[in-house]
């Protein structure tokens, strides 16, 4: 009895075993027939305008609540003109995307259409995740420029959505009230430097004119303003960190925080941009801060109509950027990359979606669509495209972090947070960033 | 027990030779009942663990093939990351004292709810229900909320007149108020202690109570001797469990600031998910795994000086 029991129920065990695998054996082996038949269909769809093969185009983006709305209007219209097309929408904060893309990337599996940032674009190239780009047509809706700008050994991985540019917000009617002049365009770093001493004389205790600095872009924007090359330049073989520029520029922070003109360090390691407490400028604590086209009207949603906006401070060199810095890129791991490139060129060409879309992502690349907007536009989004206006002229380059210089842009903030809490002397972490940038850059140029 | 049984019947009946059979297929059995988990055991969790040792001697980025270094990764861990001593440091800061006050936290708040009073049961659900949620983001993001520069925690100092620090962006108390969490998320060990303390024998307090102990001297000399093989077991999971936390830095403190609150877990995790070096950090996990080894093998050891177990006749060895 018992042997002839547990002979069959392993027996059946076994069976069950076999179905078991069998089945997931052959759900696995029928994904990719299936996503090879429609690959392999796409080049005829192409034809007749893609009335052809269901397709599912995944696509991830960040950003805020407005823009998610706008996004998923736009991808309905593009379900509606293409019934063939769904989407698979995923869209999150800024912080989450950035810590969910590598895993994606390491599985390869990132989505078809993504969004992509001048930060992380040339990381992301360098390691074949993204699609060449350079085949769709973009003539009469990009600025040839603007596209070989952005070209990464004569390619193109991702198509710029809007104009964008870096500048600063401050606080109109405090400034006003306590007599402080305002800032004007193209100030110099010393102007600007002297105006921060002149308005802590005239603010209350617990006001700041200025926030303190402890990433590496606000120290780049300065050394470029002076005319030395960037940080990082040559796809991060050659790195450039001037040791005179460097300490002329935290001594004068160090002043500053000495002299209050900055928080302290734990004040300032406190803010959360656009929270409304934690905000350094609509908390009414600080009176200016750093914004972006894009960035600068989800402040004014926080402190409406008091938001005003410069450029940078200029050095010889000009100072500041503007120009393209949010794309849209295809994986190279997609299987539906025709299609994909197809919403593309939709996406910033479409009357429609540019109307859901508005200003979510900054001002439209796309002249034609940006003037049918124009005579709508809120006072949020005329602010961006004043700083768009205020920074061009004197504009340089956006210098985003070489391909494997990350771990370097988090221990220069690190460094420059320890020196902030005076824990370490500004030479210090000279010392190390230079010893580290340079082990990067010649690791970078023996490759 | 049941196959135990079975095979002297078979044994009975059937000479030598079969018998041999017989135990093979019973085996062959044996492994198919387990070879659901067998299966994910070897391919989800052995197979990688082999494949991280591999890689810890490697460079790896993940998108490329990892190429051979040999020990580099680990001399260059050992000999030359300044980060990598911080947050061992900061790490072991932690276990030091978050290990110790959980237990004695929890301890405290399991005797109190071993007394008999009516409604205790609810007492308990309503003690314990936090931690239902305990290690969750949310919790995380709560904490944030409390020891921020204009948290509850402060706008209750001021009451006070008190003007408290920003608990949280200040590198002196970060790590603190990360400890203090890590206590009040007390739930599991204390229903452990809870547990224990049930087992404990009312024979004992009752002849300690005839020769006139108090209250005191029966805690010391039978509630805590007692409850030492629970105690232990506390101890070597927390201190485990501790040199493993991730969420609450990453949340609340993201490492910072300046590194203060840089667990090695996240450490770990920023290596390889933020500057994909997978095998840098492969090698970190596999120095994590060997100090907490040794950390565990050093507690054994020593329990045997202080953890009493009825069964070995009332000795502590």
């Amino acid at each position: 009895m018992v042997k002839g029991w547990s002979k069959s129920f392993g027996l059946l065990m076994l069976v069950m075993l076999l179905v078991l695998t069998a089945c997931s054996g052959g759900s696995n082996s029928n994904t990719p027939a299936n996503e090879g038949e429609q690959s392999t269909e796409k080049p005829g769809n192409e034809g007749d305008k893609g009335a052809g093969a269901a397709t599912t185009l995944s696509i991830m983006w960040w950003g805020p609540d407005a823009r998610h709305e706008a996004t998923k209007k736009a991808l309905d219209i593009y379900t509606k003109q293409n019934s063939n097309v769904t989407f698979k929408p995923e869209f999150m904060a800024w912080d989450a995307f950035w810590q969910k893309l590598p895993t994606l990337a390491a599985s390869k599996s990132i989505t078809d259409v993504l969004q992509m940032d001048a930060a992380y674009l040339q990381e992301y190239v360098s390691r074949g995740q993204l699609e060449d780009l350079s085949d769709i047509d973009l003539t009469g809706i990009v600025d040839p420029t603007v596209i070989s700008n952005l070209q990464i050994d004569g390619k193109l991985y991702g198509i710029p959505l809007s104009q964008n540019a870096q500048g600063l917000a401050f606080n109109k009617p405090e400034l006003e009230q306590y007599g402080i002049p305002l800032p004007h365009k193209d100030w110099t770093y010393d102007e600007f430097f002297q105006w921060a001493r002149d308005a802590r004389a005239k603010l209350p205790e617990g006001k700041y004119p200025i926030g303190d600095t402890t990433t590496w872009d606000s120290y780049n924007y300065y050394q470029t303003s002076m005319g030395k090359p960037a940080v990082m330049s040559d796809g991060g073989k050659t790195f450039t960190l001037d040791k005179e520029l460097f300490m002329t520029f935290y001594q004068t922070y160090e002043e500053f925080r000495k002299a209050k003109i900055v928080p302290p360090a734990e004040k300032a390691a406190a803010f959360l941009e656009n929270d409304p407490q934690a905000d350094p400028m609509a908390s009414g604590v600080v009176m200016t801060r750093g914004a972006t086209t894009g960035s600068v009207s989800a402040l004014e949603q926080l402190m409406p109509g008091k938001v005003g906006v410069v450029n940078l401070p200029v050095g010889p060199s000009g100072g500041g950027w503007a120009q393209s810095t949010i794309f849209l890129s295809v994986s190279a791991n997609s299987k539906n990359k025709d299609e994909a490139k197809k919403f593309l060129r939709w996406f910033i060409t479409d009357k429609e979606a540019g109307q859901a879309l508005g200003l979510s992502r900054g001002i439209p690349i796309n002249p034609d669509i940006y003037k049918e907007l124009e005579p709508t536009l809120e006072n949020k989004d005329k602010l961006g495209k004043e700083l768009y206006d205020l920074s061009l002229d004197k504009a340089l380059p956006f210098y985003p972090p070489a391909a494997g210089f990350s771990e370097w842009v988090d221990t220069y903030k690190k460094e420059m947070e320890a020196v902030t809490f005076g824990q370490q002397s500004i030479e210090d972490a000279f010392n190390k960033l230079e010893k580290m940038g340079q082990e990067l850059a010649s690791k970078a140029g023996s490759k | 027990m049941k196959t135990e049984t079975a095979i002297p019947s078979l044994q009975a009946t059937k000479p030598t030779k079969p018998r041999q059979k017989q135990k093979g297929t019973h085996h062959v059995a044996g492994y198919l009942f387990i070879s659901p988990w067998l299966i994910g055991f070897l391919l989800l969790t052995l197979w990688p663990i082999a494949q991280s040792f591999y890689l810890s001697f490697t460079e790896y980025s993940l998108l490329e093939d990892p190429v051979w270094t040999g020990a580099d990764n680990y001399t260059k861990i050992f000999a030359s990351d300044t980060t990598f001593t911080k947050s061992l440091s900061v790490t072991f800061m932690f276990v030091l004292f978050s290990v110790p006050l959980k237990l004695f936290f929890s301890l405290m708040v399991a005797l109190a709810l071993n007394k008999s009073i009516r409604g205790m049961n609810l007492y308990r659900t309503a003690i314990y229900f936090p931690s239902l949620i305990g290690g969750s983001i949310a919790v995380a993001a709560l904490w944030r909320n409390m020891f921020g520069i204009d948290g509850y925690i402060n706008q209750v100092l001021a009451w006070f007149g008190v003007e408290g620090v920003g608990w949280i962006s200040n590198p002196d108390t970060s790590l603190g108020t990360l400890i203090l969490l890590n206590t009040w998320q007390f739930g599991s060990t204390m229903v452990i202690f809870l547990a224990g303390l049930k087992q404990v024998p009312q024979e004992l307090y009752e002849s300690a109570s005839v020769d006139g102990a108090g209250k005191v001297r029966k805690f010391i000399s039978i509630t805590l001797p007692m409850l030492s093989p629970v105690m232990f077991f506390n101890l070597v999971l927390g201190i485990i469990g501790s040199f493993q936390t991730f969420t609450s830095a990453f949340i609340i403190t993201k490492g910072g600031p300046i590194n203060s609150t840089y667990m090695y877990a996240m450490f770990l995790y920023e290596k390889a998910f933020k500057h994909y070096q997978m095998g840098y950090a492969s090698a970190l996990a596999w120095i994590l795994l060997t100090i907490v080894a040794l950390l565990t093998i050093i507690n054994f050891m020593a329990s045997k000086y202080w953890v009493f177990y009825e069964s070995d006749g009332g000795k502590t060895k």
